[in-house]
């Protein structure tokens, strides 16, 4: 900032002039004011941050009592903004649970069900548009995603000649998104989950950018939720509302799934082309699936990513 | 012996003193000072927009979501790491010719890593969750994250050459000779960590193996082509400069120096353009997607081939005229080094952040221009990294020439004499 | 002009500059880009976990019309049906059923009403090799044939099961799993296709899409 104060040039004596003074205190002045006035939008900024926000510790360092009360710090937040009163937990992931998820090609017809009772389910935001499973419609005999589109809308699907894919966070064995945060925002669960304590994000998108799935979605702006439609049970690592600046992705549901429960996409999906369990479990679902069918996909496989979600075929 | 008081009275004198003659100038330095100040204070104000209302306030998105403002970090982590290119001759090859100069190469890297600072900074969601970053306090993912050991890298080149800078000048100041074991270990240590910056600045984009354009072995060495090319070009313009509006004596055989070490650099950095040209459009892997798009357009999509054309073409020219003796003339070297900036900066910017997000991951075609609010944030920058190097200049040339010392501390009129023309330098008692 | 007064213009304007900048500032002249068309909620049809269609059981647990499930209310016992044939040997509907259509199997391979339906008792249903079995047994008439997929459905598979992925085999209350004809028309079985949910809406909508050759290739 040069504001400036300088030494009239004409009297040698080094005395400034009280026009010189009056000048270069002008400028200075109006120098300040100008930055003063730069800062103008701030006065906008209102609930942006707390002492309590600012100062909260890592998750993985949180005593339960000091979890307790950032729940309910959570609590009141919500119901400050959406004047309904929510649930907010923090699960802790099972033993002996390792989660999978096995999608059959042969029954998705691409309706896009799941992604919108995802973002009932997640409490995403609806403008902007925050979406964690994206549908790609693939021409029959092609895995080749560049030959996918994201955008169709034709009066009815399934459209002879394609197949539909969608995709989400795969919660993969060896996360590049985990493996690239400089702040240890992102970390693999116990049962496999991917999380993210979306109040030590700092939003450098640089697992945005590792994610080799287009899986994780940043916080352009503040979220917007209508309130109508604000899932009230709530958990800290799953679907409670993230704030501006942060990233979020799918977590397998977490609210639900740490509950004994399938995610919302799986409950929604009309032609049950989705399942979801415990890998560890031999009675499960995953496990049948993974033990009599034939020929899995694993997207991108070759990255060394080991996706805990496995595309499949019936016929 | 003076005391630790006195001595550090004598410090803050000379700080007191540095800071007072970065407001003192003739009317060409106030008009450049005051248009640089009004552009930081509309990148201020713009980033004061984005702060309120979020990144939704630049074009980047989901698909896209790094853009101009880690293009411009990553050029001018080049432009830093090339200050070491003015010191490798100085003290490796003992160039005397080129001695004060390692100052203001030094000064301009000081400068620039402040540019990249805030660059990564504007681009952060969070910026009042830095504190994460501090290991011990927060949570620093180091040695897996590339970003934390660049966090280190830079901030440990910042404090290298201000260290440096700092005790060259100030010893300069008080008339003492410097001690060797205080700054020439700094001085090998910063030419080592100069590569280094870049290196890791590189494996930033190389260690991602979802991106298939950025994730090769070649990225690297570019990078330190490129950034030895458009780095000292900076310089020579920059001295060139310097030359115009004080009265420091540049010699062209500094420049000349500098001109051989931006010669082989550019044919270095066409080299390694020709490699992967040839990599990518032979073998023709469905990896070749993000390079199509950039070279040729894809899908309907084809917003950065006029630029990327364009860099090449300046590339080519400015490598041409390098290697002909006809850019021994400066008129033909300015014009050698300013199209190698520009190329280079479109080269690292627009022809290496932005195609390795188009297509996304799963094939999507969603293309990035700035927003109006982004780019006045990168011209606050810019301006401010520019003013920051003005008064740095402005601060050590009288220092190097002598008329501003602890002898002459008590005279009132800092720098400027009893004449008709406060240019700067004139009339002062020189010091030695 | 002498260097003394340059520099006094300049300052000034630099003042000047500094006022009106601050002004401009303060009155937000700039900065408010053109607002992206609003993106409407998704109709609440497409976050309903209902099934394509109701199963007779579904039915008489939703307490719906079950009229069209009482077959003697037109038909009389002890008269075995005879089915009109046309000239290919396919059955012709007849009107008063004429919200059947009949598409079952292949180059309508199975439409012989009675190849499912028991003509002796239209209450019940009969497998191929006799068995008879109430309406709501009907998934092991489909399995007899579709012996693949009633495996697969038996293991929680095929269609939907939802519910409780946590639960001891044999905890049927954690678990809802559908019936076969939950989702497929018995007379029509083919998934029936349906409108999609909207696509996805990018952050910065492009002025207009540029025109592109069909991907598909």
């Amino acid at each position: 900032m040069s504001d400036a104060k300088p030494s009239s040039a004409a009297p040698p004596s080094g005395e400034v002039s009280r026009r010189g003074f009056l000048r270069n205190s002008a400028v200075l002045a109006s120098g300040i004011a100008a930055l003063a006035a730069s800062l103008a939008p701030l006065r906008h900024l209102n609930g942006y941050l707390s002492v309590d926000q600012f100062l909260q510790k890592y998750y993985k360092e949180l005593t339960p009592k000091e979890m307790e009360k950032v729940l309910d710090r959570i609590t009141r937040e919500v119901e400050q903004q959406y004047q309904i009163r929510p649930h907010v937990h923090d699960y802790k992931p099972l033993d002996g649970v390792e989660f999978v998820y096995c999608l059959n090609l042969t029954r998705c017809i691409g309706c896009r069900k799941c992604v919108h009772a995802c973002v009932a389910e997640n409490n995403q935001s609806r403008d902007p548009e925050i979406q964690y499973i994206r549908v790609l419609k693939m021409p029959h005999g092609s895995l080749d995603m560049e030959k996918g589109d994201h955008n169709y809308a034709p009066a009815s699907v399934p459209e002879k000649g394609f197949f539909y894919m969608p995709v989400q966070c795969q919660q993969c064995k060896n996360p590049p998104c985990v493996k690239v945060c400089p702040v240890k925002a992102t970390w693999q669960e116990t049962d496999g989950i991917t999380v993210i304590d979306y109040n030590w994000c700092i939003g450098c998108r640089y697992c945005e950018a590792a994610c080799p799935y287009f899986a994780r979605r940043f916080n352009w702006t503040k979220p917007s939720i209508p309130k109508e439609r604000l899932n009230p049970e709530m958990s800290y690592l799953g679907n409670r509302p993230r704030p501006q600046g942060v990233m979020e992705k799918c977590h397998f549901c977490i609210q639900r799934t740490r509950q004994g429960r399938y995610p919302a996409c799986l409950e929604v999906c009309p032609a049950g082309a989705r399942k979801f369990g415990n890998v560890l479990d031999p009675d499960s679902e995953v496990s049948y699936i993974l033990k009599t069918k034939r020929v899995f996909i694993q997207l991108k496989e070759e990255l060394g990513t080991s996706p805990r979600f496995f595309y499949y075929f019936d016929v | 012996m003076t005391s630790l008081k006195t001595k550090t009275k004598n410090y803050l004198v000379f700080l007191w003193r540095c800071a007072r003659i970065a407001f003192v100038g003739d009317w060409r330095y106030y008009s450049w000072m005051g248009i640089l100040s009004i552009i930081v204070l509309l990148g201020i104000n713009a980033y004061a927009r984005q702060f309120v209302n979020g990144l939704i306030t630049t074009g980047m998105s989901d698909q896209v979501s790094w853009g101009v403002y880690i293009a411009n970090f990553t050029f001018m982590v080049g432009v830093a790491a090339a200050a070491a290119m003015l010191v490798i001759p100085v003290y490796i090859y003992n160039n005397k010719e080129l001695h004060d100069l390692v100052i203001f190469g030094e000064l301009l890297a000081v400068a620039a890593i402040l540019m990249c600072l805030a660059f990564v900074t504007v681009d952060l969601g969070r910026p009042d969750r830095f504190w994460h970053l501090i290991p011990g306090i927060g949570q620093f993912n180091f040695p897996g994250s590339m970003l934390s050991w660049d966090v280190i890298v830079l901030n440990g080149y910042l404090l290298l050459n201000v260290h440096i800078c700092g005790y060259l000048l100030y010893c300069r100041y008080i008339g003492k000779r410097p001690a060797t074991w205080f700054y020439i270990p700094f001085v090998f240590i910063a030419i080592v960590w100069a590569v280094s910056i870049h290196t890791v600045t590189a494996f930033l984009y190389v260690g991602l193996g979802g991106r298939p354009f950025w994730n090769s072995s070649i990225v690297g060495p570019r990078f330190l082509a490129s950034a030895f090319t458009a780095g000292p070009a900076l310089i020579i313009l920059a001295l060139q400069i310097i030359r115009r509006v004080t009265d420091y004596r540049i010699g062209d055989k500094a420049l000349l120096t500098l001109r051989s070490i931006v010669q082989v650099s550019m044919l270095i950095n066409v080299f390694l353009l020709a490699n992967e040209i040839f990599k990518e459009f032979y073998t023709r892997t469905s990896h070749v997607a993000s390079s199509n798009y950039l070279y040729f357009g894809l899908h309907g999509y084809h917003a950065l081939v006029p630029w990327i054309w364009t860099a090449i073409a300046f590339n080519f020219v400015s490598m041409a005229l390098l290697i002909l003796p006809l850019s021994k003339s400066l008129k033909y070297l300015n014009i050698a080094c300013l199209l190698a900036i520009v190329g280079i900066w479109i080269e690292k910017g627009m022809g290496l952040v932005v195609p390795g997000f188009i297509p996304t991951p799963l094939g999507e075609m969603v293309e990035y221009s700035p927003s109006v609010n982004e780019t006045l944030v990168c011209l606050g920058i810019w301006a401010f990294g520019l003013l920051t190097y003005t008064i740095f200049l402005r601060m050590a040339i009288p220092i190097l020439q002598g008329r501003l010392c602890q002898a002459n501390e008590g005279n009132t009129a800092p720098a400027i004499g009893s004449g008709q023309t406060p240019s700067l330098g004139h009339g002062q008692a020189a010091c030695h | 002009m002498n260097a003394a007064a340059r520099i006094s213009w300049v300052l000034t304007g630099l003042s000047l500059a500094f006022l009106g900048l601050s002004a401009a500032f303060c009155l937000d002249l700039w900065g408010h880009p053109a607002k992206a068309p609003p993106i409407p909620l998704v109709d609440t049809n497409f976050i309903s976990t209902a099934t394509a269609r109701m199963s007779a059981a579904d039915l008489t647990r939703s307490g719906g019309d079950t009229s069209g499930l009482d077959c003697y209310v037109c038909h009389e016992k002890k008269k075995p049906l005879k089915l009109k044939l046309d000239a290919e040997g396919n059955v012709i509907v007849d009107k008063a059923h004429d919200d059947i259509v009949m598409g079952h199997g292949r180059h309508k391979r199975n439409n012989n009403c009675f190849n499912c339906h028991d003509e002796t008792n239209l209450e019940l249903l009969q497998t191929r090799d006799g068995r008879q079995l109430k309406i709501v047994e009907s998934p092991a008439l489909c399995g007899s044939c579709h012996g693949p997929t009633y495996r697969d459905w038996e293991a929680g598979v095929h269609g939907r099961t939802s519910g409780y992925w946590k639960r001891a085999p044999g905890e049927t209350d954690k678990m809802d799993r559908k019936v076969c004809t939950s989702c497929h028309n018995p007379h029509s079985p083919p998934f029936p296709s349906r409108q999609p949910a909207p696509g996805p809406h990018s952050l910065h909508p492009p002025a207009k899409p540029p025109a592109q050759p069909e991907r598909n290739d």
